[in-house]
């Protein structure tokens, strides 16, 4: 297990792990916009930036996205010099100048001590940050509905053509994942409509709700080779179902 | 190449994806060659490609998106370049390109309506010493003049107004 010092902090964490990990574990709090635990590092936003060194570096310093780099034993961190934050202050200050109005950044450009952008405020209203959480989830579930469309300021998530995504099932995973809420959808018992797609719900058999589409039920069903009927329960009603059982069980004779 | 019906015929494009192993790493190549064949990227080819290398479309329109080297508009069979580098912009670039506009009728990034024409501004050609450069199809041509834009878009070969 290798041990690393991050703000003074003395920390041991897994073999494998990165940076972020471990001053999380430290109590250390680093912003980061575009890391999520089950999702692999991807290193976009770089708001996670802060100075690494090694005793032996003699004093040398290196800056590195903390989300992206590993652990090492002897690895000293440092995450509020003024280099780092003065990294972080411009990666806000540009974030705040694309999403001038979302509440997610406002309000850590606001911790950061910035309330205007330095820059132009984007024109074309958005919320999307660009940090590609909907896209990379929606690959890790094997989907690929939805990707990273143009480049430069014209990019932006997107269905092939910008047209109802054939490939998605309705599962909501890039709308629950983005943390500024810029994807909308609606979903009622009947209906689901995200992207542009309609989406017949599946309601459960025993007490009604609509958990999930007919498109999930079959990609999984087909995908996973999990018997059709497996969804026809919510997964409330299947604990509560499992419940019971252990329950009776606990009671006998 | 643009006499091709390209949204029926898609038979150049099996002919492609046959010479590539069916695979993800092979995505690059045969939108390099199907751009070549269409001069774009038709939607078909686009869905055929994402069939058949395996490649989610998702992922095949955000590389078609990406590269400038792909378009998926139609377009002209002739790709006019005014060059906006430094040394062309303050030589006069800007007004090559709004003659160019009057007379085509677009504006850089615009096919014309004949698929005859393509206007794109790029950024530095490596000519700085003709300044400004102009490019119709492939050839070139320096110290480019507004007055003379008309005679460029017939023109083959490099010519240097000095
Ligand atoms: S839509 Fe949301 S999750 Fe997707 S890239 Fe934009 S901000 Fe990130
Ligand atoms: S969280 Fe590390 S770069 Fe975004
Ligand atoms: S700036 Fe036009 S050729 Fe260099």
């Amino acid at each position: 297990m290798p041990r690393l010092t991050i703000d003074g902090k003395v920390v041991d964490v897994r073999e494998g792990a990165y940076v972020l990990e471990a001053a999380r574990k430290a109590g250390v709090e680093i912003p980061a916009l575009c890391n999520h635990e089950a999702l692999e590092p991807w290193g976009g936003c770089r708001l996670c930036m802060v100075d690494v060194t090694f005793e032996h570096w003699d004093g040398w310093y290196k800056a590195v996205a903390a989300c992206l780099y590993p652990v090492a034993e002897g690895l000293i961190v440092e995450t509020r010099t003024e280099r780092v934050t003065n990294a972080r202050k411009v990666v806000l200050d540009l974030l705040l100048a694309r999403c001038p109005d979302t509440p997610l950044i406002q309000r850590l450009a606001e911790e950061h001590g910035i309330t205007q952008t330095s820059f132009a405020r984007n024109p074309e209203q958005t919320d999307c940050i660009l940090c590609g959480l909907c896209t990379r989830v929606c690959d890790h579930l094997g989907i690929s509905a939805i990707s990273m469309v143009d480049r430069g300021i014209g990019r932006e998530v997107a269905p092939p053509f910008k047209e109802p995504p054939p490939d998605c099932i309705g599962c909501l995973a890039c709308a629950e994942i983005c943390p500024t809420d810029h994807i909308d959808y609606t979903s009622t018992h009947s209906r689901r409509e995200i992207w542009g797609k309609s989406f017949e719900m599946l309601r459960c058999k025993t007490c009604g709700k609509a958990h999930i589409t007919v498109a999930q039920a079959d990609f999984f069903a087909d995908r996973n080779g999990v018997p059709r009927s497996y969804f026809e329960t919510c997964d409330d009603c299947k604990r509560k179902a499992h419940a019971d059982i252990f329950e009776r069980l606990g009671t006998g004779p | 190449m643009a006499e091709l019906s390209p949204c029926t015929d898609m038979a150049p494009v099996d002919d492609i994806l046959g010479t590539y192993p069916r695979e993800e790493a092979s995505l690059i190549q045969v939108l390099q060659d199907v751009q070549r064949v269409y001069n774009y990227l038709p939607c078909e080819a686009l869905t055929r490609v994402s069939e058949v290398l395996g490649v989610p479309l998702a992922k095949v329109f955000s590389v078609s998106t990406f590269y400038k080297a792909f378009s998926i508009e139609p377009q002209g069979r002739v790709t006019v370049k005014v060059c906006m580098g430094t040394a062309c912009h303050i030589r006069g670039a800007p007004q090559l390109v709004d003659e160019l506009t009057r007379t085509l009728g677009i504006a850089p990034g615009e096919t014309s309506e004949d698929l005859e024409f393509t206007l794109k501004t790029v950024n530095c050609v490596g000519a700085c010493a003709m300044a400004p450069v102009m490019i119709v199809g492939d050839a070139y041509h320096g110290n480019a003049m507004p007055a003379k834009v008309s005679s460029y878009l017939g023109k083959k070969g490099v010519t240097d107004e000095n």
